[in-house]
């Protein structure tokens, strides 16, 4: 095995890839150029604003924080799991009804925070939701709107059961 | 009002699903063949001397290579305006750190950076200008020869008498330090030639500005120059310069031939952007006793970096604020000086609330003193002060023609809302129980969607000042429109969309708002300045009307009546009393492109409208923050906010919502969090997201009540702008309320930890 | 901002880690959780030679409670630890300071090794294990050591661990029962380094008196900081909203603490007064109240 360039299996959204990459390329770079996800953004690549959160077995991780050989046999779950535009997932209904993106940008990255959150927390107070939300840098929104979706979302989940 | 998505209706946006599902087309998603990644070498000194740049193997562009390129000098009309042209590549002398001296290109953007840090550059450095101090100083260093580069005076009436006559008066020095705009996604720029035209993918604001800018520096024809506007990742301002990157890029393209791409990092995106504000604001209050206004004297300098601006100038921060300070007050002898000064920084740009965010905080910070010196309450005294109902349309003592000024109605609203009474008694029993509560009010006008007047008349003459939009109809009944304005997040697809829902009767699924580009959409200003629903709805409203008749005219033919006569209902053209004669649209819009026999139907169905507005359409609004202060750490926490603002009719609901608290986020962070940092050397400090601070959801109020006041503007549709007012209202609302809570004077943003105890205790 | 190239190992076992360590000579990196390292690489301000990843070897990352001392694998996820039934019945101290560690998004993949071996001059662990005079274990080829929290931190970003070393092991002494525990800290964001912060526990005598009273301050110099001068002569005292006021001062006055962008030393230390002295009350009213005063709530360390 080189120390400088990996062939690496991903199961991405449920898919298994494989793909070649620099050992120092991150798992969002690869995400976005080997594998054509872009849904998933970069905003700062220190860690920071969230916008790259994708869920790595499962948990909220900056992608723009891993390398990709470090996702090597693991399951990387991104935006474009979540529904299609005719086919929204009710987390994205509620962000859609509650005016919860403006440039959209940061979006993706609050969507998968907010899918694990929401498991881990089906019932959760408007303070929780806001400390979970506050790992995420907007900087259109304002935030309350988003916090209006998360809520909403939360009581559809629980509704429909899921 | 067609209920389904017209305006007014608070419907979700058309643009949300596809930007949800991850699939936004942003200026970094876009992938082409054989693209080349770019990276800049920038200057590590704030000035110096580049003696020689050592490439060793590797093909580094620089300003040698670009010597045919025209420089970005922005031209300005009038007195005290000193030009100056940045080079696309820095050639001979840099002035800022950050600024791009080479290009490399690479494969990768990995790749481009290792070759990147192979260049050597050799600099001999010369003494920093870091700050209004130093480039003032007679014998100091020079950036281009003079370093102000903009200045102008004014005076309105008489201030010197009215100096003289006042029993009160107020000296008032404020300080807004150096913020950056910071929208999530970065520049990002991909060049390419298409055989025909340069082709440019840049999330731009201004499509039409960046062409003609290109095609100056290129030596091009317009027609060979199309900028495509992608899913843009906020703006504020920030996005609506040409920038040396674009320029470097797109000549990069044309010379090799092959598509090249850069993404700004969020390092260069903090030291290389412009920045925006540092400003110092020495006014001075003539006063009566009473508290009521008898004139103003202002004194502007704005720290504006090391270069102007494309399109807008150095001149327009300073200039902005100055014509904005009187506000909504009665005011009839005013005088200001302005000056914009060059230092070793990053230039300064446009950036939400432009010039009014200083102008508002100076002058409410004023306001509140003076309440303080006349014995009153800071509501009290505005209300003494504020032009009435009744005098609107108002010509202000800064010459400024307010078509309508809303302050009473929404501060009393804003009272109201907020129950401003209830609130002082809490404020009072809190302060027994040891905590520090504060309350702090903003009103402000704010000059909206202005058109070529204005423009000409600052001499501000990059900026054309009108707006345009194209509807075509097409076969099928279903509508596309292409606008001169792009959207970086406020919702362009949607809104204007529910304009032409409006005029032509039509479910919003019917219409399909396009991307920007150049290529197909018509020449206008852009989207800045709160300018899009008043300029740009100006255009669209137009262009949807001209189809409205043309359809009329059609289904007249079609019904054998007069267009006069003819009605319209959700998807249908009908006779005015005989609604069973009718047309769907739909078949009207085929008949336009499939004749019927007879002749009596032209072809085609598709109109343009250019728009210029009136000169400036004012909205306003009245704000008012609930603070508490920890008055043993200095931490600040906003418990409430509450906003009553005229913006005419609204679009949509729910977006000016959205507008709203972003710009209020903003004004939090430039209040408490938010500071572009160079240190005595001129060096930036501030260069990730751990030093400049943005608000997070933490660091908002749990809600913000809103409520609208006014009436409709007698611009088409009866709009006013909107989308900067929580920018420009908030830092002073905030420093207001800390000032409130404390009994202090606030005189500098942001207010760290720190700073509000040491104003607490300056002793300490 | 993306890394510089280095050669990328994820070995299997500690053994492999160790070699490849010593191959080095201090001119790898070992890669954790990543939320330190991968920042910096991406922004070229560290350009190590190599990177060890330690993310495969399994059994580093294991949480028990035994005789007396909460034991965490160096590996264990921040997020992990947090919501460990046993940690919060046993810790909570240390759960306190963890909701301060960043955001969750962070915690997900953040170690508790990582955030010690960082050394940053603000985090809240280092504070939390000098509070508790915990130790690490670390391993290499040359075998195990334990290293004390008050040997361990060093200076800014710096530990006494060789590069050669690997963080193996965290070891929390538990406080005895009916102790008292605060992690106080001002940020000027949620979830921001802070700029002053301490973790504090205090415990009383039978008689009420103080029995055992801690102080560990971060944000306030390089390593965190004990107030081991004041937290000695303030044993036997009787407790009062005057004396934690009183602690709070003196415990701060001995602090130097750095100056930044964000605040001033000056600054720092008198919010570290006010924050011991916050959290010293809380501790109070956290700890196991003496048998004389019966109607008093139940604390738990």
């Amino acid at each position: 095995m080189s120390t400088r360039e990996r062939r690496i299996r991903i199961t991405v959204n449920g898919q298994p890839r494989e793909i070649e990459v620099e050992t120092r390329k991150t798992l969002a770079d690869a995400l976005r150029e080997d594998l054509g996800l872009t849904g998933t953004h970069l905003g700062c690549e220190h860690g920071v604003c969230g916008a790259c959160t994708v869920l790595l077995d499962g948990r909220p991780a900056r992608s723009c924080l891993l390398l990709a050989v470090q996702a090597d046999g693991h399951e990387v779950q991104t935006v474009e799991s979540l529904g299609t535009p005719e086919d929204l997932h009710p987390i994205q209904r509620a962000f859609t009804e509650h005016h919860a993106l403006q440039c959209g940008f940061c979006t993706p990255g609050i969507l998968m925070s907010t899918l694990w959150f929401l498991r881990e927390t089906p019932r959760p107070s408007r303070e929780e939701i806001r400390e979970m939300l506050s790992g995420h840098l907007c900087r259109c929104t304002g935030y309350l709107q988003i916090l209006d979706a998360i809520e909403a979302a939360s009581r559809s989940l629980a509704e429909s059961g899921t | 009002m067609n209920p389904d998505g017209g305006i007014g209706a608070a419907v979700p946006r058309r643009e949300d699903p596809r930007l949800l599902a991850g699939r936004g087309q942003y200026g970094s998603d876009l992938r082409l063949p054989r693209m080349l990644s770019a990276a800049f070498v920038r200057s590590p000194h704030p000035h110096a001397r580049i003696k020689a740049v050592r490439a060793r193997g590797i093909r580094a562009y620089t300003a040698v290579d670009l010597r045919d390129v025209g420089s970005i000098a922005p031209r300005w009309d009038g007195d005290g305006f000193r030009p100056t042209a940045q080079r696309p590549l820095a050639e001979g002398v840099v002035r800022y750190v950050g600024e791009p001296v080479a290009v490399v290109l690479g494969s990768s953007r990995y790749e481009a950076e290792d070759l990147a840090d192979r260049v050597e550059v050799e600099y001999e450095p010369l003494p920093p200008v870091p700050d209004l101090a130093t480039a003032l100083r007679p014998e100091g260093p020079r950036l281009h020869p003079d370093n102000i580069l903009y200045r102008a005076a004014f005076a309105h009436g008489d201030v010197d008498s009215a100096v003289r006559a006042a029993p009160i008066l107020l000296p008032v020095t404020i300080r807004s330090s150096r913020c950056t705009a910071a929208p999530l996604e970065g520049r990002a720029v991909t060049a390419w030639h298409d055989g025909r035209a340069l082709c440019v993918w840049t999330g731009t604001q201004v499509p039409s500005l960046i062409r003609t800018a290109l095609a100056r520096c290129l030596g091009l024809p317009h027609h060979a120059v199309r900028v495509l506007v992608p899913d843009t990742g906020g703006g504020f301002g920030q996005k609506m310069h040409l920038y040396p990157e674009e320029v470097v890029l797109s000549w990069l393209a044309v010379r090799l031939g092959v598509p090249v791409q850069w993404v700004e990092d969020r390092r260069e995106s903090l030291v290389a952007s412009t920045q925006a504000r540092e400003e110092e604001v020495e006014v001075l209050l003539a006063a009566r006793r009473d508290g009521t206004l008898l004139g103003l004297r202002a004194r502007i300098v704005a720290d504006v970096g090391a270069y102007h601006v494309f399109p807008t100038t150095a001149a327009l921060e300073p200039l902005g604020a100055a014509q904005i300070l009187p506000g909504p007050y009665r005011v009839d002898h005013y005088a200001y000086e302005v000056l914009a000064v060059a230092t070793t920084k990053a230039p300064t740009g446009a950036y939400r609330g432009v010039g009014m965010t200083v102008g508002v905080l100076a002058m409410e910070r004023a306001m509140d003193m003076l309440a303080e010196r006349c014995g009153l309450d800071p509501v009290d005294v505005r209300r003494r002060n504020l032009v009435p109902e009744s005098a609107f349309p108002y010509r202000q003592a800064s010459g400024l023609l307010y078509d309508a000024g809303a302050c009473q109605e929404a501060l009393d609203a804003v009272c109201r809302v907020a129950d401003y009474a209830g609130l002082r008694a809490a404020q009072r029993s809190a302060r027994s129980a040891g905590r520090r509560l504060g309350l702090g009010v903003a009103c402000y006008v704010e000059y909206t969607g202005l058109g070529s007047a204005t423009f000409r008349r600052r001499g501000m003459t990059e900026i054309p000042g009108h707006e345009a939009a194209s509807v075509r109809v097409d076969p099928d009944g279903t509508v596309r429109v292409a606008l001169s304005f792009p959207s970086q997040g406020q919702g362009h697809e949607t809104t204007m969309a529910q304009l032409v829902a409006d005029v032509l009767r039509l479910p919003l699924d019917r219409i399909a708002v396009e991307p920007v580009d150049t290529q197909s959409g018509p020449h206008g200003s852009g989207t800045f300045a709160s300018r899009s629903s008043v300029a740009g709805a100006g255009a669209v409203l137009a262009a949807a009307s001209r189809i409205r008749d043309r359809a009329a005219a059609i289904a007249g033919a079609l019904l054998e009546a007069s267009p006069q006569d003819i009605e319209w209902a959700t998807s249908r053209l009908f006779v005015r009393g005989a609604p069973s004669r009718s047309v769907a649209f739909q078949d009207v819009a085929e008949a336009a492109y499939r004749l019927p026999p007879g002749g009596a139907i032209a072809p085609g169905l598709e109109a343009v409208e250019y728009f210029d507005p009136p000169p400036a359409t004012f909205s306003s609004a009245a704000h008012l923050a609930v603070v508490e202060v920890d008055s043993e750490t200095g931490a600040v926490r906003v418990l409430a906010y509450y906003v009553a603002e005229d913006c005419g009719r609204l679009i949509n609901p729910l977006i000016v919502r959205g507008q709203l608290l972003g710009g209020i986020a903003q004004g939090i962070g430039e209040a408490l969090l938010e500071h572009v940092v160079y240190d005595e050397r001129a060096q930036p400090v501030t260069t990730t997201f751990m030093d400049y601070l943005l608000p997070l959801a933490t660091d908002m109020p749990p809600d913000v009540r809103e409520v609208h006041v006014g009436r409709p503007s007698d611009r088409p549709g009866g709009f006013r702008g909107m989308g900067e007012g929580g920018a420009i209202a908030a830092p002073a609302a905030i420093a207001n309320a800390v000032a409130d809570a404390l009994g202090v004077q606030v005189t500098r943003l942001p207010l760290r930890p720190e700073d509000v105890l040491h104003l607490l205790d300056p002793g300490a | 901002m993306k890394p510089p190239v280095f050669d990328y190992y994820d070995p299997l076992t500690l053994e492999e880690a160790w070699d490849l360590l010593d191959r080095y000579g201090g001119e790898a990196k070992v890669l954790a959780g990543g939320q330190s390292l991968m920042p910096l690489l991406n922004m070229r301000l560290a350009r190590p030679a190599a990177l060890v990843d330690l993310n495969r070897i399994p059994g580093l990352g294991s949480v028990q409670v035994e005789d007396g001392v909460l034991r965490i694998g160096a590996m264990a996820r921040q997020h992990d630890v947090e919501v460990d039934p046993r940690v919060r019945e046993s810790l909570p101290l240390l759960v306190e300071a963890l909701r301060l560690v960043g955001h969750v998004q962070i915690r997900t993949r953040g170690t508790i090794g990582g955030s010690l071996a960082h050394a940053d001059p603000a985090a809240e662990l280092p504070a939390v294990l000098a509070c508790l005079e915990g130790e690490v274990v670390a391993t290499s080829r040359r075998g195990t050591r334990t290293i004390p929290a008050r040997d361990l931190f060093v200076t800014y970003l710096t530990t006494s661990l060789e590069p050669t070393e690997i963080l193996t092991d965290v070891r929390f002494p538990l406080p005895p029962p009916g102790t008292g525990w605060a992690f106080h800290e001002l940020a000027r964001r949620h979830g921001d380094y802070a700029l002053a912060g301490v973790a504090a526990t205090v415990r009383f005598a039978d008689d009420g008196s103080i029995a055992d009273l801690r102080l560990a301050f971060t944000g306030c110099g390089p390593v965190p900081v004990r107030a081991l001068d004041v937290e000695r002569g303030v044993r036997g005292a009787r407790p009062s909203e005057d004396l934690w006021e009183d602690i709070g001062h003196r415990a701060a006055s001995a602090l130097e603490p750095d100056s930044d962008l964000h605040a001033s030393g000056a600054y720092r230390k008198r919010v570290a007064a006010v924050l011991a002295s916050r959290a010293l009350r809380a501790a109070s009213s956290r700890a196991a109240a003496p048998p004389a005063a019966a109607d008093e709530g139940r604390g738990g360390p």
